[in-house]
């Protein structure tokens, strides 16, 4: 047996896979912190065999019946379940017209292989700064329902989101669904530059929507800080239109002003560069449709 | 410890496993499936494919409990009557395997493509095997053997080919 060797077996743990909501908190209420949610496994199985976290008990929540739906809020807008797979999202055409700002980001995640398995609550979850469904899910403005022991509540996706792999969840709670409002007459457009790596170095998430006069723009950065970076100074660079004057003031807008890191992946001055050209990608996309 | 049935390649197959225990080691190690090659670990390369109630996903990332009462196939189950797939007779025709030790995901990844959309593009087939490698570089001739798959299997082809022999 190949067992044995770093990096290629799992810590020992008990499986779980409860059919329903009820059991899932039961089970969280029972191991708590020795426990992890598992959804598609791809974060979760790679950190394991890293032995980043050994948990005792791993509770599969792809068989829960209420996480596997994508359906309709009243009033408007999409609730994406927790065990929803992004390949199911990208073929089920739910996001495509009034959420093509998440349907690009998510096209482009990994490949078709990790998409089959991958969640979209839990490629969330994970948290880590170089994921992008974060930065469209903010500019989508979408919350984050969650269900624990004192019932449910919901929390925006940016507030979520504390830190690097930090979120606002306790160890009894579970991230039930993802909740995305009905953008009026919405545009919105996802770009990002990974330089040939499997990683983003910069990203950006950009919905414009108008609801009778009122033009609103929200523009989000990924990957290029420790949790994503909406920009108010870009917003209001294209509110009124965007424009090649107004591209070009958002780009060296946001290239100016949005912080950014160094780290193993780029220098914070490379990912200031690339802002203005991820930008400039994606606002001029927006303005030739 | 727990015992899961797993349908490989349409035979169902039983086996005591642990519940940490990979699709992948499963399959190599406890059903000797030698065809699915362990080789990053960590779902970068692909060589671990399979299909997992008909969709590709890498058993590298796949616990074996999951698979209980499910359906996997793997290369040896492409084939018909014991015939060569069209594809496989194709990467043969074509050389497309240098060291052979990543074709098996290849042949599957390809085989699972036609079947579900019978003429690719090269932007469909750059898509679609975008989780697999080739560190011998054959993709040129993977993708002549695609191409030459896809070909022979447009309708128009046959009348050709019946007008020419007569």
């Amino acid at each position: 047996m190949s067992f044995g060797s770093p990096y290629t077996t799992l810590p020992d743990f008990e499986y779980h896979k409860p059919a329903n909501l009820e059991e899932v908190l039961d089970l969280l209420k029972q191991y708590g912190d020795d426990a992890r949610l598992m959804g598609g496994g791809i974060g979760l199985i790679a950190f394991m065999k890293e032995r980043l976290v050994s948990p005792m008990h791993v509770i599969d929540v792809k068989e829960v019946a209420e996480f596997k739906q994508v359906s309709e809020v009243p009033g408007g807008g999409i609730s994406i379940g927790a065990a929803v797979t992004l390949s199911e999202l990208l073929e089920g055409g739910a996001l495509k017209k009034d959420y093509a700002v998440l349907h690009e980001a998510l096209a482009k995640v990994a490949d078709p292989m990790i998409r089959r398995r991958a969640t979209l609550v839990g490629n969330l979850c994970e948290a880590i700064p170089w994921v992008d469904s974060p930065p469209a899910l903010i500019a989508l403005d979408a919350v984050v329902n969650i269900a624990g022991p004192e019932g449910r509540r919901s929390v925006p996706v940016g507030g979520f989101i504390r830190g690097p792999v930090d979120i606002d969840l306790s160890p009894t709670e579970i991230v039930t669904a993802v909740e995305i409002p009905h953008a009026k007459k919405a545009e919105s457009a996802f770009e990002k530059f990974t330089g040939g790596s499997e990683f983003s170095l910069a990203s950006v998430a950009v919905v414009l929507s108008s609801g009778g006069r009122n033009r609103e723009a929200r523009v989000v950065y990924g990957a290029v800080n420790s949790t994503p970076v909406r920009s108010l100074e870009v917003e209001v660079a294209i509110k009124d239109g965007i424009t090649p004057g107004s591209v070009r003031k958002a780009a060296e807008i946001a290239s100016e002003k949005v912080e950014c890191v160094d780290d193993v992946l780029a220098s914070a001055a490379y990912r200031k560069h690339l802002l203005k050209v991820i930008t400039t990608k994606v606002l001029r996309r927006m303005m030739s449709k | 410890m727990r015992e899961i049935a797993v349908t490989v390649n349409g035979k169902v197959r039983r086996r005591t496993i642990k519940d940490n225990e990979l699709l992948l080691d499963f399959l190599r190690e406890r059903l000797e499936v030698r065809s699915v090659k362990a080789a990053c670990w960590r779902g970068e390369c692909g060589l671990c494919t399979v299909m997992l109630d008909g969709h590709l996903v890498k058993s590298c990332l796949v616990l074996a409990v999951e698979a209980d009462r499910r359906d996997v196939k793997t290369v040896e189950g492409i084939s018909e009557d014991g015939e060569l797939a069209p594809i496989q007779k194709a990467f043969v025709d074509h050389g497309a395997a240098q060291c052979g030790f990543c074709t098996p995901a290849w042949v599957l990844a390809t085989h699972a493509l036609l079947k579900a959309n019978p003429h690719p593009t090269d932007a469909d087939l750059i898509e679609a095997t975008s989780g697999l490698v080739c560190r011998c570089g054959t993709y040129n001739q993977i993708r002549e053997a695609v191409a030459e798959v896809s070909e022979a299997s447009r309708p128009h082809r046959e009348v050709k080919e019946s007008i020419a022999r007569a």
